[in-house]
């Protein structure tokens, strides 16, 4: 009898399987491989128009050297990436270097409006460090729809800025309102902060360490040439001017006075000690800040030192009158005033 | 407290903010205006409606409320609590409460058990084979369902219900009291470095009693992240079903290796360590879990320390039976039913002469001895997942079943009590148990997956196959883990 390997039908079949196999569209392997790179190609031109964006915002000259280090690629790769951008009508050169066509600039717009809000979700609904969510927002703003960046943000409440105090675009631009360098400011001047850079990662970080947040508000005491002097929720803090550079501030308009002078963590009151609430740090955000609210802890309370547990934290306090034990990282955000 | 309406009057307070010069009225203007404000505020506008409402409220109780003096009860109530909390007393308290409330479990069950045993098994089950016998029902009914579902079943109410019905009460009464939340408080420092909540102290206690129990005691953390990190750890309690294995085992070969005046000591520390080692567990368990996989999930604090009261006992001794007792009971003997069957039938169904249960030890031996165990033990664990309590029967039943020993048992299929420590020990020396197996059998009784009662449990509270998964089968893999270490260790030093 003769084997079924020497019939030509047999190996037609397994072949035709085969190829089935590799190349079954949105399945096989080349399909994916495709789509991989096209994902991969997707997000270098999003971050390139990002790049561009920006720093036309901040009228920086871009150039293929900044670039292909924006997306870190070689000086040559960079070329391409441009070309391919040009014939895609994203980008066009202009009289002072790669300017965006409007169609670059929507769809800068929107992986910018994507970044901010998804960095805003992540702040408000989950409990992810600070320091995560740019690396996080920079991965997931390349893979949302406009349609699903809106229904993000209708989710959140139409946010106006992100965590870090940048404006969230809509479909008609930015609108940053104006401010300036923490290390342009004067000295005795009340100012809110409303920006912490977060391009690089490592002075975020820093900004963070050192307990800076947008809404803080500070008041400036001393400038010399090796750190600034300032008072923000009731600490005295000092920054080295390189790292001050990447804090933007706003003078304080209506200031009603009970953010500075006598406020003060809740965490420095000893035991049988009263005060009265004046604020919620803005560093205390979503759920955590909900919580307080729903405890009664807002502007106006009256709250008493009742006991520390054994190991000094939590502390209980006596808030409307019921116990309610805080943790002192918890306590540090709470600002009172003594009465 | 007394209110008086009448003098509450018409809120105030709410009063607009000045309005905006924007005289031409449409809609495009008006949502402008709404824009361009919204980016004016430095503060949210929700929270300046709660802060809004609280203001309204308040003013509304200063005019209206009139409180009688409460000053003697407050006073009281700091005295306990300075007491409570303090420095010094604080951790002997609690420690001296729940070793009371644990002691009088485990001791006092032992009276009601036998009891209920002694009738359950002494009586209906001579009496339900009689009926069978007399009505000629065929053997492999009268075995499925009497030996192996009605037996199961009556086990697991014997041995469940007396620690229940006494901890669950007990419990109760200290949370009615206001006690429990002091725990939480006085514990959460130590909680707080392992990344979970204070009050996953009282969701462990429970799991001390039941980690069924101890899992739907968790409601009580309103944090998600935390919440999950404590169902998922519950296990790491040695819950009421595992107490009884533990003391077993650690009498008959750790209480064996001293003398004999130091064979309690010896045997109780042994218990005490592996409990211990439970709690160091949850909090490795907790630590890993916060920083891994549970990151990114919401966690907040909040503990409320309630005012002290005296507690109603009665009603809580009713609420503890129904919810709680009752509740895991009627779980318990669910799932235990089926199990019964399944363990009649794997020592009944023979394949080509040998029975499903001695083809399965035999292949599971060699991996079994890998760790320390042997194919019976990890056999019993697979078929006696609704209940840890029904574990030890039938590792004798299938001991008894492979060894050949002869004089010892019912039959196949059928889980008995020898009647004594002596002859439990007789038994186990037959099936080639070493020290070894003991001190891992002990260490694999305190992790390895929760009971099937718990599983669903944490199904049922989480509504997630993922965190089930992970909490049934993360246990099991340290077990394997811990179990082989120790196997290898030993064998390279004994």
């Amino acid at each position: 009898m003769e084997s079924i390997f020497s019939q030509p039908l047999f190996w037609v079949f397994v072949f035709a399987l085969l190829f089935a196999a590799a190349f079954w569209p949105g399945r096989g392997p080349f399909w994916r491989r495709l789509q991989k790179n096209q994902r991969q190609q997707r997000v270098l031109i999003e971050d390139g128009l990002k790049h561009v964006y920006t720093f036309r915002q901040r009228e920086i000259p871009v150039t293929v050297e900044s670039l292909a280090g924006a997306v870190e690629l070689n000086r040559s790769q960079a070329s391409e990436l441009i070309a391919e951008m040009e014939e895609s009508a994203l980008l066009h050169y202009g009289e002072s270097g790669l300017e965006l066509t409007p169609k670059g600039e929507a769809l800068a717009l929107h992986v910018v409006r994507a970044h901010r809000l998804w960095e805003t979700h992540l702040a408000d609904t989950t409990g992810l460090a600070p320091t995560d969510w740019h690396s996080q927002a920079d991965r997931k703003e390349h893979s949302l729809s406009p349609a699903e960046v809106d229904a993000l943000a209708a989710s959140l409440g139409h946010p106006v800025f992100d965590p870090h105090g940048d404006p969230i675009p809509t479909e008609k631009g930015v609108d940053a309102p104006p401010s300036f360098a923490l290390t342009e400011a004067k000295p005795n001047q009340t100012l809110r902060i409303v920006h912490l850079e977060d391009e690089p990662p490592v002075v975020f970080a820093q900004l963070v360490a050192e307990g800076l947040h947008p809404g803080m508000a500070i008041q400036l005491i001393e400038k010399t040439d090796q750190f600034l002097h300032f008072v923000g929720e009731g600490e005295e803090r000092r920054l080295a001017p390189q790292l001050a550079a990447n804090v933007s501030v706003r003078p304080v308009r209506n200031h009603n006075g009970v953010m500075l002078g006598g406020a003060q963590p809740l965490n420095s009151l000893r035991v049988g000690e009263e005060a009265k609430v004046v604020a919620v740090s803005r560093a205390c955000r979503g759920p955590e800040r909900r919580r307080l609210m729903d405890l009664g802890i807002l502007p106006g309370a009256a709250i008493e030192v009742a006991m520390p547990s054994p190991m000094n934290d939590p502390v209980a306090y006596r808030v409307r009158d019921t116990l309610i034990a805080l943790r002192n990282d918890q306590a540090q955000m709470i600002l009172i005033e003594r009465t | 407290m007394t209110v008086d309406v009448s003098s509450a009057g018409m809120p105030s307070g709410l009063s607009p903010r000045q309005p905006q010069p924007n005289p031409p009225v449409n809609a495009d203007s008006i949502l402008a205006s709404v824009d361009a404000f919204r980016r004016e505020m430095t503060t949210d506008i929700h929270e300046e409606w709660v802060e809004a409402i609280y203001g309204e409220a308040s003013r509304l109780a200063e005019r209206s409320v009139t409180r009688p003096d409460q000053k003697a009860r407050f006073d009281l109530d700091r005295t306990i609590d300075r007491a409570v909390t303090s420095r010094w007393l604080g951790f002997p308290i609690m420690l001296i409460l729940f070793t009371f409330i644990l002691w009088l479990t485990i001791s006092g069950a032992n009276v009601p058990s036998q009891m209920i045993a002694n009738v359950l098994l002494g009586m209906v089950h001579p009496w339900l084979k009689g009926v069978a016998a007399a009505i000629s029902m065929p053997w492999w009914l009268d075995g499925l369902l009497i030996d192996g579902v009605y037996l199961a079943t009556a086990w697991v109410v014997s041995v469940m219900l007396p620690p229940m019905a006494i901890f669950f009460p007990l419990f109760t009464l200290l949370e009615d009291l206001g006690y429990l939340p002091r725990v939480a408080f006085n514990l959460d420092a130590i909680f707080r470095k392992a990344g979970a909540h204070g009050k996953q102290s009282m969701s462990m206690m429970m799991g001390f009693g039941c980690n069924a129990a101890g899992v739907i005691a968790t409601r009580i953390i309103d944090s998600p992240r935390e919440r999950l990190i404590a169902i998922i750890t519950n296990n790491f309690a040695l819950c009421n079903g595992r107490w009884p294995t533990q003391i077993l085992i650690a009498t008959i070969f750790v209480g064996g290796l001293v003398p004999a005046q130091l064979a309690g000591l010896i045997s109780a520390s042994a218990v005490v360590g592996i409990a211990l080692l439970g709690v160091l567990l949850t909090f490795v368990v907790s630590w890993a879990l916060s920083r891994t996989v549970l990151k990114g999930e919401v966690s907040t604090f909040s503990l409320e320390l309630p005012p002290y009261r005296p507690p109603r006992v009665l009603q809580t001794i009713y609420t503890s039976l129904i919810d709680r007792t009752i509740y895991v009971l009627w779980r318990a003997i669910v799932f235990a039913a089926p199990a019964g069957a399944v363990i009649w039938l794997v020592a009944n169904i023979h394949i080509g002469g040998p029975s499903i249960a001695e083809w399965m030890i035999q292949w599971m031996n060699p991996f079994g001895l890998l760790l320390g165990l042997n194919g019976v033990i990890l056999l019993a664990y697979i078929v006696a997942i609704p209940a840890n309590e029904i574990v030890i029967p039938t590792i004798l039943m299938l001991t008894v079943l492979t060894a050949g020993v002869s004089g010892a048992g019912e039959g196949a299929g059928v889980m008995f009590d020898p009647g004594s420590t002596n002859a439990t020990a007789a038994l186990f020396t037959a099936g080639g148990w070493t020290l070894l197996t003991a001190v891992n059998l002990m260490l694999f009784s305190l992790m390895h997956n929760p009971c099937s009662t718990t599983i669903y449990t944490i199904y049922k509270e989480t509504g997630s196959v993922k965190w089930t998964a992970l909490a049934s089968l993360m246990p099991v893999a340290m077990g394997f883990v811990v179990t082989f270490t120790v196997a290898q260790v030993w064998r390279l030093f004994a």
